[in-house]
């Protein structure tokens, strides 16, 4: 019987192709999860220094009863550097770079905010976590070797030196970097926030929401209850399940071509990002919409009609209250992936350096996904595990918009 | 301010009901006229009244925004022979004024300073129209805001003025509504019609500097040496000829497509056999959702992945072996786009393999046919249209697909066969042609529309394909 | 009970079915005779169908049914002890179902499918003589003669019915199981499978399921009635519809339910 034995040693290798085939694939999602975990997480914690700081009012261009107005335009480069003095006395002019260079570039602008916050303070002597530089902080999170040639190293030995007799007095520590959700973008990574592009992805949203699902809803309403069905309709689903499956490219060149060169929208504005992004959603919501409604049995429409109801009352006080949990679930997926799109966002411009937060939909803005594009473009070794984070909220995002549109489904969905 | 008039026109429009039902209302039980319609149907009839023409007022003028300022600015008065200029010209006195605009409002600019030289090289009239843009905003601002009071207020009190008990507001109601969602699904199509007219007409541009034969034929492309100062100045013929060939972009997206497919096929199709024949239902249910949760990955996340971790692993592991691989290898971003595309191929084919009847199956097992004989000889033969669909389907995924290459495959073009070398695709150098100036009447910029327009025909045939043969197989079967 | 005689194709004894926990196959012995025709008939729910794929395992298929009980082929081999390969056992016990299913090939592959599996023709013209002998045994040969590569699911219900028993036939089985075969087909296919049923007996043991009584009498010579998973009566087909021995026979075959 041996051709049986033969047949029997397939079907054993065939089955384990199969397996194996389905572990590697979920092997892939595990090691992608560790990969961005495990370098994101860095970017939430901040390396400090710990340091006295006398705010000196003869370095200091503000007295305590100026305006907030006053305080935020005045200069503070000079009391950055008087602290830095004060704190490792007896530097050379060399080595007084190199030390400042361990502070983040943006001291003065902590000072800044510290006096801003604490008019008062002016004159007085204050205990201050000062941020590291990113050079500085990688070193201590040791994504930076310490135990190469010096002309390899962004910290030199002389930085080193420094940085192991602080750390010997316990003046460096840790803290939990609220920076990365409060602040904007940023040319240092030590101080680079994801607030600017995490607003601008949220106008964009918005109005992709306010664009594609009220069209969507009314337009399959118009294409299930008041078309019947035939030619016309059969044309225009073929339309909009290719429509469903056009590279997301496409839509950014036709955001490029018609919205801001026909209409002459503004570039970089999450207006125009988030039209795009609403014609992309939109024959997602169609066809989820259009589902649903089949799903309500005629016996509704039916019952209503009998009573003396209008086919539009019909339609909008029975068909569409009952179809809503599957349109919404629909709706909700179709805009979690609008989230994670980055193409037609580059093409609309929204991926240039914003610093500051915006204020509106019409204000200029990157998105989620383009910045963690920008940085994932930098040199800066700094932003590797922002971006990483970056990716981590995304993807905390899209677990959450997913899980929503689960429960919508579950709890609200009535079964016939 | 746009946004603000947009709030008062769904305030005052909402409000309105309330207003037009109390006058129905009150014409029934104070005047005792007898309603032709529900109370609540005058309601409706004054807030469409309101809502639907201030809205569409109110969309106008957000689209022409720009076309309203272009023109309060640079108007006659100020430039005499504006009609005359080109569209280039045009353009830089216009950037040129917004830029003046910046600065030309504030006192506290040291004008002893650099920012001078600005105002010095401008004349008059460019100061003035500079003025009257940084105005323009809060002008523009103003005036829609009392528009979308007035507005409201008079429509509504018009649409109120005309209740009476004779009128029937339901019939009229219902008819608005149906206007309005047939007008819905015609956006559906007019977005259609959009991609392609506005594809079309920018191609059509283009190919006014490059002719047809000589892009979809040629192999070289460089867009650079196309590069022109002036937009004014006439282009080199002969440079644009060499610059812009398709053909290594066509072979270096198909190049990466094809490592896609052979990690996404094997993987994609064995996983959905054992998910469909073999799994238990507790192992299917567990890991079907996980597997789909590659689908939902942004694709940024992969190009992030493929350039960070995976080409350099593989130029480690080809140079540990002896073979030259480039840093940007097609091979780093077609195993990335693979593992991307793994769920569009499983999930389709498990659904197909599924959809085979259950009869078939126990035919050939009463044969005595082990289950890999039957799945190899009885169920994918009959289950191939549908995975057919799936593939082409996996195809056009990966052929539309940015993101993956932009970050991890090369920017230069590069006709070659070979996944150890870089490659260039379509979708990156759209975005590539893009990033910086974008001058509609340069080619460098047109070209993307060219290659967008080419990039949708071909996702639109295959996806017309793939949908066509998906459905003559579940017809046969259902 | 079981007999060394191997005048039994088939003998089982001590037969318990369950689907989970409920239960489809009460204690169930029946043996079946070489080369006759056996039907098992029953109202609907009563198990002859579940009991007949117990008799090629093809409720293996199904996760949650738990068969015990013995089974023994030519009076030796114990169908469901674990050195038994299920696919051999299919070579020898083959099946027909209530629809007919040929696969979407052609005629030719339709038959050759089995002996292709099992190696069985060591040529293609040994290939070519086993599916054409098949066919003739099913009588279909002189009507799909000339049509061999068309595609099967183009033959009529009749048709194709005789197509899937060529297809069984083709692996050379002993016992040829009939699961209804005939409710899917009008009068005439009826007809013709029956009289080919009685031209298989000579060269086969078939046990068929039955729906229909006049039929169990007419290709049957044996008989055994079913009643919630219980086997109530067996014995001569004749005596079965004539003189039951058990009142629930006697009640089901004058119609009084089922």
């Amino acid at each position: 019987m041996s051709s049986l034995e033969k047949r029997l040693a397939a079907e054993k290798r065939f089955k384990f192709y199969g397996m194996f085939a389905m572990t590697l694939s979920l092997f892939f999602v595990l090691i992608l999860m560790y990969k961005i975990f495990s370098t994101g997480s860095g970017a939430f914690v901040r390396t400090t220094i710990n340091a006295d700081v006398y705010f000196d009012p003869n370095f200091i261009e503000v007295s305590s009863n100026s305006s907030k107005k006053e305080i935020m335009k005045a200069s503070y480069v000079d009391l950055a550097d008087q602290v830095i003095n004060q704190n490792h006395p007896g530097l050379d002019e060399e080595n007084f770079i190199k030390v400042r260079e361990m502070y983040t570039r943006k001291f003065d602008y902590q000072l800044r905010d510290y006096i801003a916050n604490n008019p008062n303070v002016i004159g007085k002597t204050v205990n201050l976590d000062i941020s590291a530089s990113s050079d500085l902080d990688q070193i201590v999170k040791g994504n930076y070797p310490r135990n190469v040639p010096e002309a390899q190293r962004k910290i030199n030995d002389y930085q080193l030196s420094i940085l192991d007799s602080l750390d010997s007095k316990g003046k460096m520590s840790k803290t939990f970097n609220f920076w990365f959700f409060t602040n904007g973008d940023s040319r240092d990574p030590e101080t680079a926030g994801i607030l600017g592009a995490l607003m601008g992805s949220f106008y964009a949203l918005l109005i992709c929401f306010s664009f594609a699902f009220p069209i969507g809803l009314l337009a399959s309403v118009y294409l299930e209850e008041f078309v019947k069905p035939g030619k016309i309709t059969d044309i225009i689903e073929v339309n909009i399940n290719n429509l469903a499956a056009v590279p997301s490219i496409v839509y950014g060149l036709l955001g490029l071509g018609m919205l801001i060169g026909v209409f002459g929208m503004p570039y970089q504005v999450p207006l125009v990002g988030g039209l795009v992004l609403g014609f992309m959603t939109l024959p997602t919501i169609i066809i989820a919409s259009r589902a649903s409604l089949r799903g309500v049995p005629p016996s509704i429409r039916e019952g209503a009609l009998a009573v003396g109801a209008t086919k539009m009352q019909t339609v909008f006080h029975h068909v569409i209250p009952l179809s809503l949990p599957g349109t919404l679930t629909g709706t909700i997926i179709g805009m979690a992936q609008a989230l994670g799109e980055t193409a037609p966002l580059l093409l609309i411009g929204m991926v240039a350096f914003v610093m500051e937060i915006p204020g509106g939909a019409f204000d200029p803005a990157t998105g989620l996904p383009s910045q963690i594009y920008l940085w994932s473009e930098s040199a800066e070794r700094g932003f590797l595990e922002k971006t990483s984070a970056g990716i981590m909220l995304l993807l905390s995002f899209l677990i959450i918009m997913n899980t929503v549109a689960v429960l919508v489904r579950r709890k609200l969905e009535v079964k016939w | 301010m746009l946004y603000l008039s947009l709030v008062l026109v769904f305030i005052l429009s909402y409000s309105f009901y309330f207003y037009g039902k109390k006058r129905a209302l009150s014409l029934k039980f104070k005047k005792n006229e007898n309603l032709s319609s529900l109370p609540d149907y005058y309601g409706y009839y004054v807030v469409l009244l309101v809502f639907f023409p201030a809205i569409i007022i109110w969309f106008f003028l957000l689209l022409f925004k720009s076309n309203f300022q272009e023109m309060f600015v640079m108007s006659p008065v100020l430039f005499p022979d504006v009609a005359t200029w080109s569209s280039g010209k045009f353009g830089l006195i216009m950037n040129k004024i917004s830029n003046l605009s910046m600065i030309v409002n504030l006192s506290e600019i040291d004008l002893t300073v650099g920012d001078k030289s600005i105002l010095k090289m401008a004349s008059e009239s460019e100061i003035i129209a500079a003025k009257n843009l940084a105005n323009f905003d809060k002008i523009y601002g103003w005036s829609n805001l009392t528009l979308f009071i007035i507005l409201p207020v008079l429509l509504g009190f018009l649409a109120t003025k005309s209740i009476s008990g004779k009128l029937n507001a339901q019939p009229i109601v219902e008819k608005i509504i149906s206007y309005v969602i047939k007008g819905s699904s015609y956006i559906a199509i007019f977005i259609t019609f959009g991609i392609f007219f506005s594809l079309v007409f920018e191609a059509i541009n283009f190919f006014r500097y490059v002719n047809f034969m000589d892009f979809f034929f040629n192999t070289a492309w460089n867009p650079n040496r196309a590069f022109v100062i002036d937009a004014s100045d006439g282009f080199d013929q002969e440079a644009l000829k060499e610059a812009f060939g398709f053909i290594p972009l066509l072979t270096g997206t198909l190049l990466i497509a094809s490592v896609a497919m052979l990690v996404a096929v094997p993987l994609g199709l064995l996983t959905a056999i054992y998910l469909a024949e073999y799994a238990s239902s507790k192992v299917r249910d567990i890991a079907k959702p996980i597997i789909e949760i590659l689908a939902g990955i942004p694709t940024v996340v992969y190009g992030f992945f493929a350039a960070l971790s995976l080409a350099p692993f593989i130029k480690d592991v080809g140079e540990g072996v002896g073979l030259p691989v480039s840093a940007e290898s097609a091979l780093a971003a077609g195993l990335a786009m693979g593992v991307m595309i793994i769920p569009f191929v499983s999930s389709l084919s498990d659904d197909v393999i599924k959809a085979v009847p259950q009869s078939l199956r126990e035919g050939s097992y009463a044969i005595g046919a082990t289950k890999s004989e039957t799945i190899k000889k009885v169920i994918l033969p009959a289950a191939l249209a549908g995975i057919m669909g799936s593939f082409l389907l996996a195809i056009s995924r990966a052929i539309g697909e940015t993101m993956i290459v932009v970050m991890a495959a090369s920017l230069r073009a590069n006709l070659t066969f070979n996944p150890l070398e870089p490659a260039t695709t379509i979708t990156t150098q759209i975005v590539t042609s893009l990033i910086g100036d974008v001058e509609f009447d340069n080619p460098k910029t047109l070209v993307a529309f060219a290659l967008g327009l080419t990039l949708f025909v071909m996702t639109l045939i295959l996806n017309i394909a793939a949908i066509t043969i998906v459905k003559k197989y579940r017809e046969k079967y259902e | 009970m079981v007999d060394q005689n191997s005048n039994y194709a088939l003998q089982t004894s001590e037969v318990y079915v369950h689907y989970g926990k409920k239960m489809a196959i009460n204690n169930v012995a029946l043996n079946f005779p070489k080369n006759e025709v056996t039907s098992l008939i029953g109202p609907s729910g009563c198990g002859k169908s579940t009991f007949l794929r117990c008799l090629n395992r093809m409720n293996d298929v199904i996760d949650i049914c738990n068969v015990k009980g013995k089974f023994l082929l030519n009076g030796n081999v114990d169908i469901y002890s674990p050195d038994i390969q299920v696919e051999t056992l299919r070579e020898k016990v083959g099946m027909v179902f209530q629809k007919p299913n040929p696969f979407p090939k052609t005629i030719y592959e339709n038959v050759a499918y089995g002996p292709k599996i099992h190696g069985i023709a060591s040529s293609q013209n040994e290939l070519d003589e086993i599916v054409k002998d098949s066919l003739h045994r099913a009588g279909l040969y002189e009507e799909v003669k000339d049509r061999m590569d068309d595609i099967a699911t183009g033959l009529s219900g009749g048709q194709q019915q005789r197509l899937c028993i060529a297809r069984a036939i083709a692996i050379r089985p002993e016992i040829i199981l009939m699961d209804e075969p005939c409710s899917a087909l009008d009068p005439i296919a009826t007809a013709k499978i029956e009289d080919l049923i009685n031209e298989l007996k000579e060269n086969y043991t078939i046990i068929i399921v039955t729906h229909s009584m006049s039929q169990a009498s007419r290709v049957s010579s044996k008989t055994a009635f079913f009643h919630l998973g219980n086997l109530v009566e067996y014995g001569e087909t004749g005596k079965i519809f004539t003189k039951p021995d058990k009142e629930q026979t006697n009640d089901y075959i004058t119609g009084r339910f089922g």
